[in-house]
């Protein structure tokens, strides 16, 4: 048992963090992207792609590094924690993720992978719950055909994997965002950090990639539940030392507003929630690769089970700030909205924390 | 990033589930849930504590010398998993061999060790420790109880209070003011006392739930010899705080008895109704039931990171506090859940009991609040209040 970072893993994460210090900081990246509904520029995505993090889980065969979600943990906790906009969730793990799980090997899969890899392409996938298209023969190929909803980062994206109902399973098919056929709507939430897109789908030319059961959809959504989960606890956790920083030096009835046990107290429970939630994120992240399937799924839903607590963290931060983090100018609030993002991701906690219940009781009882 | 056990460990796991299965009857599981509740179980557990350290499985932690094993953290960790889900009682001294131990160990006489460990490990002695006193709580070192030289002997004075066993104990490792004029942490020491000794008076002190747990011991011109000193006059402080346990997986027992807790509670749940429905297809109480098992899982792995820093020399994050709070509200977590759903119904005593109980949880061995207050300084840095 060994629960520590590698040396490797620590240069991944101390990389990749001065990384987004230098060339996307909050003031100089996050914020102009606010309203850019790609959420990235072509340098900034250069240089992601450059550290190698954009092909951490394409296999090696492909020019990828071949790792883990345990990796790309890493970079999602620093990600969160800069308040990352751009498609890295969805291409360098969602798309990815998508190939891998589906065993998709042919010679489609080959120039996605590679140019996940090398940066030259961006991608994304969906819809992961709701209605899907169907896919119709015409002529000598395949088209899509129906409405996608909650699908990321489509704007940014080349390409745009959709999963769709077949007959025997569910199928994954590529489609190039440029191409006629596609029709795509930004929709406005809460956190203006993440893109989500509602978008139609008449007849767009598709190249079918692979079909899978059902178990393999769930996986896919299990690695992009646990990824978010990486990246909310960076956002939490920042959030949480840029309050725990401020009380040290806000002085207010001639002492720092830390020294106050009330003050104090909020800061440790800010700290046990962060810390709760890590030990479920690396928990989760080693069994998204090295689990079975039901304790990865259950590590899953514990994850989601876990999002009310963690956005508090967000909520006990401002009520730290006071006044100036009610600001628009301060950047807690960005904070908070990406923490109520995942808290409302598929859905609040509840529905979560009845299943993580009635796991347990079967666990118990049978 | 690992999170499974090496095959070595997973060796000792199998033999001491063996040892177990062979070895601990029903009626000591029993003895262990009636803990502290009159001399037949008292006696029972003593037993059990004799036939466990005869098979080398009581202190696997101490070092072989001195009767242990010499056991490994992942060792222990496994120790502390199995035990626990055999629902091994506690040992009786078990305050004794993680805290009094090691102390004897590092700065007792030779002939100390031989004596005092080896009866301490079967119980055939029960150590109490005399720290807490009714004016010194969270702020153990503000202790009164004096102690003063009186030619080879010193004439100790004073009050505890909180003293677990006391009313059984016969050895009492005490800590004392041995020096009224230096800064409060310099002027203890820490002696071993022998319980019989005369103007030593015990009086059971009994707690809300009706039971003696523990005592307040009172010291009227008590003459303790000098050689009872352990350490150094007046280094009693730096035993107190930093004589390390063997104990190095000690974080396991928070996560595995809540485990156990929970496990129990939806056991006993299985047949109850409120009002014509089984409460365990109930939605309220499967979200509780998920919140909590939910943290417990949590606490485990943040347990297991804790033990990980410990193997590997990382960082410890002040986990051994989190971990201590997120345990005691668990704990009354649970019980609050338990009480609420079958705590009025016969039969149920037990965890009407452990709902009355669990307010010590986030009391006992420093309140919850002074545990955030040291975290806060010590772990986020924040300036003194």
């Amino acid at each position: 048992m060994n629960l520590e970072l590698s040396d490797e893993q620590t240069a991944l994460r101390d990389t990749v963090r001065s990384f987004l210090a230098e060339k996307a900081s909050i003031a100089g990246h996050v914020r102009p992207m606010l309203d850019d509904p790609t959420g990235t520029t072509e340098a900034v995505w250069r240089g992601l792609a450059d550290l190698g993090t954009t092909g951490l889980l394409v296999p090696t065969e492909y020019d990828g590094a071949g790792m883990t979600m345990v990796e790309a943990g890493i970079v999602l906790e620093e990600l969160g924690a800069a308040l990352h906009p751009g498609p890295w969730i969805s291409t360098a793990v969602g798309a990815t993720r998508a190939l891998t799980r589906f065993g998709v090997n042919n010679a489609a899969a080959a120039p996605l992978f590679t140019g996940i890899a090398d940066g030259s392409i961006t991608a994304t996938v969906g819809p992961l719950d709701g209605a899907r298209p169907v896919a119709v023969e015409q002529g000598d190929g395949i088209v899509l055909r129906g409405t996608i909803d909650n699908v990321w980062d489509v704007a940014a994206a080349d390409i745009l994997l959709v999963l769709a109902d077949e007959p025997d399973g569910t199928g994954l098919f590529a489609i190039q965002t440029s191409t006629a056929g596609i029709d795509i709507t930004l929709q406005p939430g809460i956190d203006q950090t993440r893109k989500h897109f509602r978008g139609t789908l008449d007849d767009a030319p598709a190249q079918h990639l692979g079909t899978a059961s059902a178990e393999v959809v769930e996986a896919l959504v299990d690695d992009l539940v646990i990824a978010w989960a990486a990246d909310a606890l960076g956002a939490a956790r920042a959030v949480m030392h840029l309050a725990i920083e401020y009380a040290k030096v806000r002085q207010q009835f001639g002492q720092p507003i830390g020294a106050f046990q009330a003050v104090q107290h909020l800061c440790v429970d800010m700290y046990e929630t962060v810390e709760l939630a890590r030990s479920g994120v690396i928990h989760a992240l080693w069994a998204a690769d090295a689990a079975d399937r039901d304790e990865r799924h259950l590590a899953a839903m514990r994850a989601k089970a876990f999002a009310g607590r963690l956005a508090n963290v967000a909520d006990n931060a401002i009520q730290v700030f006071g006044g100036i983090g009610y600001t628009w100018e301060h950047d807690a609030h960005l904070y908070f909205k990406r923490l109520l993002s995942w808290n409302a991701f598929r859905g609040g906690p509840d529905h979560y924390l009845v299943d993580v219940g009635k796991q347990f009781v079967e666990s118990v009882l049978h | 990033m690992d999170f499974s056990y090496p095959p070595e460990v997973e060796q000792v796991r199998k033999e001491l589930r063996a040892w177990l299965a062979a070895n601990l009857t029903d009626d000591v599981v029993a003895a262990g849930r009636q803990r502290g509740k009159g001399d037949a179980t008292f006696e029972k557990l003593r037993t059990w504590n004799a036939t466990m350290a005869d098979a080398g499985w009581a202190a696997v932690s101490w070092p072989q010398e001195y009767g242990g094993r010499g056991a490994t953290v992942l060792e222990q960790l496994v120790y502390a998993e199995e035990t626990t889900r055999a629902r091994v009682p506690m040992p009786l001294n078990v305050i004794g061999m993680n805290n009094i131990a090691p102390a004897i160990m590092q700065y007792g006489t030779e002939a100390q060790k031989r004596t005092l460990l080896p009866r301490m490990m079967r119980a055939d002695d029960i150590w109490c420790q005399g720290m807490s006193e009714p004016e010194a709580g969270s702020d153990l070192a503000s202790l009164r109880t004096r102690a003063v030289r009186d030619g080879d002997d010193f004439m100790v004075n004073g009050q505890k209070i909180w003293t677990s066993l006391g009313y059984r104990a016969n050895w009492c490792q005490l800590y004392v003011r041995t020096d009224p004029d230096a800064p409060k942490h310099k002027g203890i020491s820490c002696f071993i006392v022998d319980m019989s000794l005369p103007g030593i008076e015990v009086r059971p002190l009994v707690t809300l739930s009706g039971e003696a747990d523990f005592a307040e011991v009172f010291f009227n011109d008590v003459r303790v010899p000098a050689d009872a000193l352990l350490g150094p006059e007046n280094g009693g402080w730096r035993i107190a705080t930093t004589t390390l346990s063997h104990e190095r997986a000690g974080a396991a027992r928070l996560y595995t008895e809540m485990q156990m807790r929970l496990t129990e509670l939806v056991a006993d749940l299985a047949d109850v109704q409120v009002d014509g429905h089984p409460v365990l297809e109930d939605a309220t109480t499967l979200r509780r039931l998920g919140e909590i098992a939910l943290r417990i899982k949590y606490l485990e792995v943040l347990c297991q990171r804790s033990i990980s820093a410990v193997l590997h020399g990382g960082d410890a994050f002040g986990s051994a506090s989190l971990a201590k709070t997120i345990w005691g509200e668990v704990g009354q977590e649970i019980a609050a859940l338990a009480f609420d759903l079958i705590g009025s119904q016969a039969g149920a005593r037990r965890w009407a009991d452990y709902r009355l109980t669990s307010r010590s949880l986030t009391i006992a061995g420093g309140t919850t609040q002074i545990n955030k207050n040291i975290t806060a300084q010590r772990v986020l840095g924040l300036p003194r209040s």
